[in-house]
């Protein structure tokens, strides 16, 4: 039962460095917005002019 | 150009093949009368834009569609192409541009008209490949905001009118200090937010294994660390109560966030000092999880709450601020902003374009569209030597302008300084949740003294402890999360119907409105002409051809409302060829067909005065002549919208009054209000913006709906002011709700949402009594433990949060109709 007064405090380190990440992402303005990087995933660097004669519409 | 077909073909060939003609570019239906793929020249300009630039996967992308918010891409007129130079102005750019220090890049912000999906993401920021000194483009779908970042060599300009060709009109967006700081509160609020969420988590671990049973060293091992944990939860994440409640005891009122404030802290020092005395009395994992739960629904609200708000904003720029100033030296016209314009400038105005200062005419012929200024339906006639007003729009000819007065001092200026006074008039409402919450506080407070003096009788210390425990227990947190959401669902599904909201105290003073009047030009007409009646002497024939011969070739409203009108009717007759055709602008059209001289024309007063019957008929009278005699006569007017009866009858459903308030003329009024059935009482008519915002002053709980700056001045002095998109945004900034979406009908749907809103949020207040009630009899005959109030208080809270997304069964059902009706629009 020892073992857990050394693993409580590493699971809560590891939980920290989360919120620090988190903290970092926020003050950047990663989440300001929250629409269109949904879109943009879609978008392919370069498409392919095959995909588009197979007309993939 | 065949090979642009082919593109067509290949592209957009899912778009033809289904249903009614469609345009390639937009996809919107191909106005009768228009030939060929594209809906205007516009689109046609855009499409072969698109396709030189080798860009055809934008109709890949789009037809691909992933969502697709409806709206219609900005008409490009190749005249404005060469403007948007003022740009480059150093003056502006001080303003405007953000420089980046060290790297010598500049950044600015532009708001684009149109831009609705996944495929105007790619277009837009693929404009970074082509134009010179572009380093990045990056749009926000959300807020229509696209930044560009420039390096020494590029110019903005450049990349306005590129924007400009694909289509989205570009706006600058002033770069603002309060924008900044708002910006750096939201991170600060999602920070808090995160500190708390993961402090409630990790603390609720721990909790578990101490109900579970560890005892001991481990049980005080795990008290110890849970209070480290909540140590930034209870301060900083906290800090927002304390400081309203501070706030609210300082001005002696009461708040919402005292007994927050009060429970908190009382909860964490409490359970501090138990730690030290080794008492049972720990309540960390509450604390964390109220303080989480009520941070995460205010960010919800204020970020539903600032999103409708900047929307708002932003459709501002719709409004006109350039001009096309004449130069003084050299020919031609230079763009600048309205600002800078100076009494004696000339100015351009083409057709189709708001009129931006007070003036008179010193070249061309023209009508004016008026009832964005006064209310009046019919287009009014300007000549060289007529005086002109801002704000009116030019429908069909050039106009050369002469500035007399500009800004404030124009007739438009003067009534939005009257409408900004009479906004800065209204009185705060105190809501009715505010005063609810208020009981509560007060009721909170005199039970904490009670269970002190219940324990009291028994020890001291018992007094104490039982205080301690009714304060935690009857922090109305649940009460205190559940209405802001409430109510940020509310705003957020009519905010993705085409309806913002301004405030979250609005809904409530929708449900309270007890009449509702309506503005009819725009309002409840489409402020558009419409043929209303057709008379044609029996004996003549091949009128109909000749007629829609001649008005093809016109692009005057009347013109168009006519060819729209026969061409159903035409059946696909055989159209005769027209010669010598002319058209004198203010009078009509003429042109010989098989050897026949024919003249549509406005039928002026000399001829009215011959025939007085005509003069009763509400609209335009247009008379058609072949051979120099009259053979038909046409009238013309400005219709009901198809919903507006029905959403009028149901207006009248939900026990409201109905009023018709119009600058309008007598007949025009009472025709509507006759077919609406409203009394000649309740319509009024040839109201000026003063004289409808007396009205409305005096109708107390009256909610307004209109359009145009005439309405605005009574929009700001009407209990709840709903603004109708139209030409010109300027009554949106008085107005409580701005609505996207034409008529009335989105009226009847906030009006219905807000009092199904309201008896959610009484529900939630019901609920939390009975949760209250439980946690205080509990405190008072002390059985509280961290246990119970672990227990009690996440199933109140989850009670209320169920309810509040819930709804009510009407309430679901008005958003289900919103939701199908906004995607019809989108088809």
């Amino acid at each position: 039962m020892s073992a857990i007064y050394l693993m409580l405090p590493i699971a809560l380190l590891l939980g920290l460095s989360f919120v620090v990440a988190f903290i970092r992402a926020a003050s950047q303005g990663q989440y300001d917005d929250l629409d269109t990087p949904a879109h943009r995933i879609l978008l392919e660097d370069k498409i392919s002019q095959v995909t588009l004669k197979k007309g993939n519409l | 150009m065949l090979q642009k077909i082919n593109i067509f073909e290949s592209v957009a060939g899912s778009v033809v093949s289904t249903g009614p003609a469609k345009c390639v570019h937009c996809g919107l239906r191909i106005p009768a009368g228009v030939s060929g793929m594209f809906c205007c020249r516009g689109c046609e300009m855009v499409f072969t834009l698109i396709h030189e630039r080798g860009l055809d996967d934008y109709y890949r992308i789009r037809d691909q569609g992933a969502s697709i918010r409806s709206s219609r891409p900005a008409a490009v007129s190749s005249e404005s192409l060469n403007f948007y130079s003022h740009l480059d102005d150093p003056e502006f750019l001080n303003l405007y541009c953000q420089p980046e220090a060290g790297t010598g890049l500049r950044t600015m912000q532009f708001y684009l008209e149109g831009v609705h999906c996944t495929a105007c993401v790619w277009l837009t920021e693929k404009v970074s490949e082509w134009v010179a000194g572009v380093r990045s483009i990056r749009l926000d779908l959300g807020h229509s905001l696209a930044t560009v970042k420039l390096d020494s060599n590029g110019s903005f300009s450049e990349v306005a009118r590129e924007f400009m060709k694909l289509g989205y009109r570009p706006h600058p967006v002033k770069q603002d200090e309060a924008q900044a700081l708002e910006a750096r509160e939201n991170h600060r609020a999602l920070i808090r937010m995160a500190i708390a969420g993961a402090g409630a988590g990790n603390i609720m671990l721990l909790a578990i294994s101490v109900y579970a049973g560890a005892t001991g060293v481990l049980q005080h091992y795990f008290e110890w660390v849970s209070f480290l944990i909540c140590l930034p939860v209870a301060t900083y994440s906290a800090w927002p109560f304390y400081r309203s409640a501070l706030g609210a005891l300082r001005s002696r009122q009461l708040s919402i966030d005292i007994p927050i404030a009060l429970g908190l802290s009382v909860a964490f020092v409490a359970s501090f000092i138990s730690i030290l005395i080794h008492s049972k009395h720990v309540y960390f994992d509450t604390v964390s999880s109220l303080v989480f739960l009520l941070l995460a629904s205010r960010y919800v609200l204020r970020k539903t709450q600032q999103e409708a708000l900047h929307a708002t904003r932003l459709i501002h720029f719709l409004t006109p601020s350039m001009a096309r100033r004449k130069r003084v030296q050299g020919s031609g016209f230079e763009e600048v902003s309205v600002d800078s314009l100076q009494a004696g400038d000339h100015v351009l105005v083409l057709a189709g374009e708001c009129i931006p200062t007070d003036g008179i005419v010193c070249s061309g012929i023209s009508a004016l569209n008026l009832s964005l200024l006064t209310g009046e339906s019919r287009p009014e006639l300007v000549q060289p030597g007529v005086p002109v007003f801002a704000g009116t729009l030019n429908t069909q000819a050039p106009l050369e302008i002469e500035v007399q007065s500009f800004g404030s001092a124009t007739r438009l200026g003067k009534i939005l300084s009257s409408m900004e006074e009479h906004l800065s008039r209204k009185a705060p409402i105190v809501a009715f949740t505010d005063q609810i919450s208020k009981a509560f506080v007060l009721i909170s407070l005199a039970l904490v003294g009670v269970a002190f003096y219940v324990g009291f009788t028994i020890s001291p210390a018992e007094g104490v402890s039982r205080a301690l425990a009714m304060a935690i227990v009857a922090c109305p947190c649940a009460f205190a999360f559940a209405t802001p959401l409430a109510l940020s669902i509310a705003m957020g599904r009519f905010a993705r119907y085409g309806v913002l909201i301004k405030g979250a105290d609005v809904i409530e003073k929708l449900a309270h409105v007890n009449q509702v009047v309506l503005d009819k030009t725009g309002t409840l007409t489409t402020g558009q002409f419409e043929v209303k009646k057709w008379l044609i002497d029996a004996d003549q024939v091949g009128i109909e051809e000749a007629v829609y011969a001649l008005e093809t070739r016109s692009t005057h409203p009347i013109a168009r409302a006519l060819v729209s009108f026969l061409k159903p009717r035409l059946n696909g007759r055989e159209i005769p060829g027209v010669e010598e055709f002319s058209e004198t602008i203010g009078r009509g059209l003429s042109g010989r067909i098989q050897s026949h001289p024919y003249e549509v024309q406005a039928l002026n007063e000399e001829l009215l005065n011959g025939s007085p019957n005509l003069s009763n008929d509400a609209g335009t009278q247009i008379a058609i002549l072949k051979d120099g005699n009259r053979v038909g006569r046409v009238t013309l007017g400005d219709s009901l919208r198809t919903d507006t009866e029905s959403a009028v009858e149901k207006l009248r459903a939900l026990k409201l009054g109905v009023k018709i308030l119009s600058g309008d003329g007598k007949s025009a009024v009472m025709s509507v209000a006759n077919r609406l059935g409203v009394g000649s009482r309740d319509a009024y008519f040839k109201a000026s913006p003063e004289y409808k915002s007396e009205v409305i002053g005096k109708m107390p709980r009256a909610l307004m709906v209109g359009d145009g700056a005439n309405d605005s001045i009574a929009l700001a002095s009407a209990y709840v002011g709903v603004a109708v998109h139209s030409g010109m945004e300027i009554s949106m900034r008085a107005a409580d709700v701005y609505q996207r979406q034409p008529g009335v009908m989105p009226v009847v749907h906030l009006i219905r949402a807000s009092r199904e809103t309201l008896k959610v949020i009484y529900r939630n207040f019901a609920f939390s009594l009975v949760y209250n009630f439980i946690g205080t009899y509990a405190a008072i005959t002390g059985h509280v433990s961290p246990l119970f109030a672990a227990i009690l208080m996440p199933i109140s809270a989850l009670t209320v949060f169920g309810s509040s997304i819930v709804g009510t069964r009407k309430l679901r059902k008005i958003y289900s109709q919103l939701s199908d009706e906004s995607q019809e629009a989108a088809v």
